[in-house]
């Protein structure tokens, strides 16, 4: 009868209904007969793969997609792109966007036919690549009409390699060089030269010079400059952004030790349209001069002073001429009491997140104020403010129903009635309680009760609550996927099970408990299939049943941390070489692994590591085979 | 000390050998551009310089009578001298410009008496000049100029030497026992050896050379030397010629430009030189010129090298072999490992097969299965992650395990994938 239902639709309807559907909608929608299934292939847009074994098939069944994520991939190889290459079958000339992200087995080789193979390629990333270097560049610089690269932490790209990108894809408008310490002004001025459409610069980390910065202001169309920590730019340098760059919006010089207010002043004199102002712990005192600049900036959307000296009367002229804010960063200031932000929340009604952690003076008043008048905030972070009580969270669950994150890590003053009140901002996505000794089982419960969305749940060191409280957010959490009860001493094997319930759990830490045993392990390995990162450092009393379990059931692991386990040889050898798309080990201190067990366990999942840390000793036991084959597959070992 | 070639040559000697040429030396330069404006149909360059060349003489023998109006018309014998030679230039000069354009007039240059007032009268004219502040003309014959330091023709003396003195290793002999040196101060300390008589103060000072003796007071020339090579341009025949300065850019230009590069570089063995003193300064950097464009340029300096990237259209950076090496031989090695141990890789295959295509796909989709099967056998010879090492066979290691599990765990299999792949591997 539904057979019939369902096949009276046509395709063009079953595609529009397709299109309203959630992923994890589209997920069961596939399953429910061929036609839908087919409906699924042709639609389908974008394609996260997991195991490289697949990827030919996977391609060749969904032949419209444009975005292709091969970075959860860790198997993914040169001869597995020329595999594809030589196939012949697959159609790739529509993929745009190509997810290389920690593909460090991806070598020039296979960059080269991948850039080939996709055409139409346009967006490219291959951040933390660190084995990405000049001839990797090379290679991707046949994909002409590149448009956005990301290269955060390519270690070993030089200039020569960042000159060949710019020569071969002029056409880039969003580039970040985060993190390539190889880059110097050299590769800085040429990029600015050929590349003469970029919109988006990230120079962060780099150790570039004003030079740089020199041909950065002749960018005509740039928007976008991020150049957090830069510690060899200065006043002078920043000076030539004055008058170049006419299409500024943006700007991040967090960290760049040696800017002080008289070049942002000159800054903001040069672009009044500026949008984003991101100065944290660079200046050190908000001056009059500034003061005075920055109310011109009418379109001021988000300001990040963090760490300078900001008092009362400053912050009460800022916000009343800057009535756009909707982001304010504010941490560490010293000098912001409640005065200044009623001041604030009475004048930037339209704030959206504000950061005041370490403000000490900050207390309930001032909470509520802003609660009350800034009705859209979704973002709060009150780490370390102490003077905070419960009846400041009493205005925050009255008034921020659109509350999503909030951050009381290390707060004294919030206990059971406080998170009571929190619970009633039902949309609250993000919750770290981190360091909060108040809290109990009581508390914990209100929260599982009522905050049905929570993703992310914090609860380092908590001391005082026990199993009971992980059962009510284990009931009513259902979509946690991040949790944290590192060195939470009071969790054992009954907590594990209810741990087991949350099923969309992707990382769990675990560090330091010592009354979780294998049966626990089991359990939560047993339940929560979707695990990717877990930490179990230190959790001493997991004997080989639970691991046993674990290189059974998560097959999804990415990243295991097993420093102080007492793991044997051959449950660390099946855990690596079961776990098939496991890429980053910590395996310290480990005392009931031998040499033999390491070298087993290593050779088992040597095709697929890219971070492993490792007792400095074993370095010269190990073989010297097992080595250069995790360098060669692009595996970074951290000798600790 | 042999081997330096810097240093102030010495003079005297050539210039006893090439004596023989200096009579006619003293209107070479002269004759020479008028037969250079003869030679040519009708160069609008030279026409340029000439036609600009007048004007300033004539602005310049304006500025003199404006000069002598202002001292109340008082004319003296030797100003009228001046201005009666200036005169007589500009028509010669005139006349020597218009016979390029008629073929006609030709004659009647060639039989003017220009060679009275050659090499023009250029100390007035500077005076003049410098008075009357009016560089703009001169300034333009300069400009116009192509490089070096544009002496007027005939304001200075040309040699020419030979080839053979030009080639020859030694240019001092001793006239005792006949050895030969490249510096008269060698053979002087050599000449010590020969007797007491050369031991003298007197025999051991330099020679004065013709412009140290006290005696000519007569301005000297300024020396100028023509290359031998015909059709050179620094031959002094060449209608744009370009004197040498010093013997010794006379004989590293001969060798240069007219010679064969006998010396070869011993690290690159490729660059070619035909002066010892080039080769020994390529040496010094040879191998550092590290930064390659893919034009083939190479460069010392990075900078350099991205200034040259920056400035052509399409060039980039290429990529040093050093790099490639080191892989290409592992790439290598591990194909002959793979082809060495042909059982263990059908060992391998099998594993790859039996962990990777499972159930589901051999049944629900058997084209897939097809793909898969050839994509798992080009997996084999070259990616060696698979690949057996140090002695065991990866894949009977990893089977052995999974088997294990299955057994101390004691459940039914299930299905543990997330997302578009299940994977049961058992």
């Amino acid at each position: 009868m539904s057979h019939s239902i369902l096949s009276a639709l046509s395709e063009d309807l079953l595609v529009r209904v397709y299109g309203f559907l959630d992923p994890p909608c589209r997920k069961t929608w596939r399953l429910v007969s061929r036609e839908f299934h087919r409906v699924d292939s042709l639609s389908r847009t974008s394609i996260r793969i997991l195991r490289v074994e697949f990827l030919p098939a996977l391609l060749f069944k969904h032949p419209n997609l444009s975005s292709l994520d091969l970075s959860v991939c860790p198997k993914l190889d040169d001869d597995v792109v020329l595999r594809i290459a030589l196939d012949g079958a697959v159609s790739t000339s529509r993929l745009k966007s190509l997810n290389l992200s920690r593909a460090t087995a991806v070598r020039a080789r296979g960059l080269e036919t991948l850039a080939r193979l996709c055409r139409a390629l346009e967006r490219v990333d291959v951040s933390h690549c660190w084995a990405f270097g000049d001839r990797e560049a090379a290679a991707l610089s046949v994909a002409a009409g590149l448009r956005e690269l990301k290269m955060d932490k390519c270690l070993s790209l030089s200039d020569v390699g960042l000159a060949r990108i710019v020569v071969g894809c002029s056409k880039l408008n969003k580039i970040s060089l985060k993190w390539c310490m190889e880059i110097s002004d050299l590769g800085i001025d040429l990029l600015c030269k050929k590349c003469k459409d970029l919109k988006s610069l990230d120079v962060s980390y780099l150790k570039i010079t004003n030079e740089s910065v020199r041909s950065i202001a002749l960018l005509p169309k740039l928007e976008v400059l991020e150049m957090v920590s830069c510690p060899l730019i200065d006043d002078a340098g920043l000076q030539y952004l004055e008058n170049g760059s006419p299409s500024l919006k943006e700007i991040d010089v967090t960290r760049c030790d040696r800017v002080s207010s008289s070049s942002l002043i000159s800054i903001v004199k040069g672009h009044p349209d500026l949008q984003h102002l991101k100065a944290s712990h660079c200046i050190s005192e908000i001056s009059l001069s500034f003061l005075h600049n920055i109310k011109a900036l009418k379109h001021l959307k988000t300001l990040w002073i963090d760490g300078a000296r900001v008092s009362d009367s400053s912050l009460l002229t800022l916000s009343a001429s800057c009535r756009a804010l909707t982001e304010l960063g504010v941490s560490r200031c010293v000098g912001v009491t409640d005065i200044g932000m009623m001041g604030l929340a009475r004048n930037c009604s339209n704030l959206k997140a504000l950061n005041l952690a370490c403000c000490g003076f900050v207390t309930d008043a001032a909470i509520s104020a802003v609660a009350q008048s800034c009705l859209n905030l979704e973002s709060l972070q009150l780490e370390s403010c102490h003077l905070i009580t419960e009846k400041g969270l009493q205005s925050l669950g009255c008034y921020s129903k659109r509350l999503q994150e909030l951050d009381l890590t290390d707060c004294d003053g919030v206990n059971d009635r406080g998170l009571e009140y929190i619970s009633k901002c039902s949309n609250l996505l993000r919750l770290k309680l981190g360091l909060c000794a108040n809290i109990s089982d009581k508390g914990i419960f209100h929260i599982g009760s009522k905050c049905s969305k929570l993703l992310e749940l914090d609860l380092y060191r908590c001391a005082g609550f026990g199993d009971d409280g992980l059962a009510a957010i284990s009931r009513g959490c259902k979509s946690l996927n991040r949790l944290i009860l590192s060195y939470w001493g009071e969790l054992t094997d009954t907590g594990a099970e209810k741990i087991r319930q949350l099923e969309q759990l992707t990382h769990l830490e675990l560090r330091g408990i010592k009354n979780i045993t294998g049966t626990g392990l089991a359990a939560i390995a047993r339940g929560c299939k979707k695990l990717a990162y877990l930490d179990l450092k230190q959790c001493e009393n997991i004997d080989d049943s639970g691991f046993w379990a674990l290189a059974y059931f998560s097959r999804n692991l990415r990243q295991i941390n097993l420093c102080n386990c007492s793991v044997s040889d051959t449950a660390l050898c099946m855990l690596m070489s079961n776990l098939s798309r496991v890429q980053d080990v910590d395996l310290v201190h480990l005392n009931r692994v031998t040499v033999e067990g390491f070298e087993f366990a290593l050779r088992a999942c040597c095709n697929r590591l890219k971070k492993l840390k490792l007792l400095a000793p074993l370095r010269f036991l190990l073989s010297s085979e097992l080595l250069e084959v995790l360098h060669a597959r692009g595996c970074r070992i951290r000798w600790d | 000390m042999e081997d330096e070639e810097e240093g102030e040559p010495n003079l005297h000697v050539f210039k006893a050998s090439s004596s023989g040429k200096d009579n006619n030396n003293n209107n070479n330069g002269g004759q020479a551009s008028v037969q250079g404006v003869k030679a040519q149909a009708w160069d609008p360059r030279t026409m340029l310089c000439n036609l600009s060349f007048m004007e300033q003489k004539i602005h310049e023998l304006q500025g003199l009578v404006h000069l002598i109006l202002g001292r109340n018309g008082q004319l003296q014998d030797e100003q009228q001298q001046l201005i009666t030679a200036d005169l007589t230039s500009i028509i010669i000069q005139l006349i020597s410009t218009a016979g390029s354009l008629l073929p006609s007039v030709n004659m009647l240059s060639t039989t003017a008496p220009g060679s009275a007032l050659f090499p023009f009268p250029r100390e007035a004219n500077n005076l003049a000049s410098q008075t009357l502040n009016n560089g703009g003309a001169s300034q333009e014959l300069e400009d116009d100029a192509e490089e070096g330091e544009n002496l007027p023709p005939g304001s200075y003396e040309i040699k020419q030497l030979e080839k053979e003195e030009i080639l020859a290793p030694h240019t001092n002999f001793c006239t005792i026992c006949g050895k030969g040196f490249k510096r008269d101060a060698n053979l002087r300390m050599h000449m010590r050896g020969h007797g007491d008589q050369y031991k003298t103060p007197a025999a051991l000072a330099k020679p004065p050379t013709k412009e140290t003796l006290p005696g000519s007071d007569a301005p000297m020339l300024i020396k100028r030397y023509s290359c031998p090579f015909p059709g050179c341009k620094r031959n002094k025949d060449h209608k744009r010629f370009q004197p040498l300065k010093t013997i010794l850019c006379v004989k590293n230009h001969y060798k240069r430009t007219h010679c064969d590069k006998s010396f070869t570089c011993s690290r690159c063995h490729t660059k070619k030189f035909s002066v010892i003193a080039d080769l020994k300064t390529h040496e010094k950097h040879c191998g550092q010129n590290k930064w390659l464009c893919s034009c083939g340029t190479t460069f010392s300096r990075k900078d350099k090298l991205f200034g040259h990237i920056a400035l052509f259209q399409g060039h980039t950076p290429a990529i040093p072999l050093e790099d490639t090496k080191p892989s290409a031989a592992a790439s290598s090695q591990r194909g002959s490992s793979g082809c060495g141990n042909s059982n263990n890789n059908a060992a391998m295959v099998s594993f790859s097969l039996g962990s990777a295509a499972n159930a589901n796909q051999e049944t629900s989709q058997p084209c897939v299965m097809d793909g898969k099967t050839s994509f798992e056998e080009s997996f084999s010879p070259l990616s060696f992650d698979i690949c057996n090492f140090g002695g065991f066979p990866r894949s009977i290691f990893d089977d052995s395990f999974q088997m294990l599990i299955s057994s101390a765990c004691g459940c039914s299999p299930i299905n543990g994938g997330v997302g578009s792949v299940s994977d049961t591997s058992l």
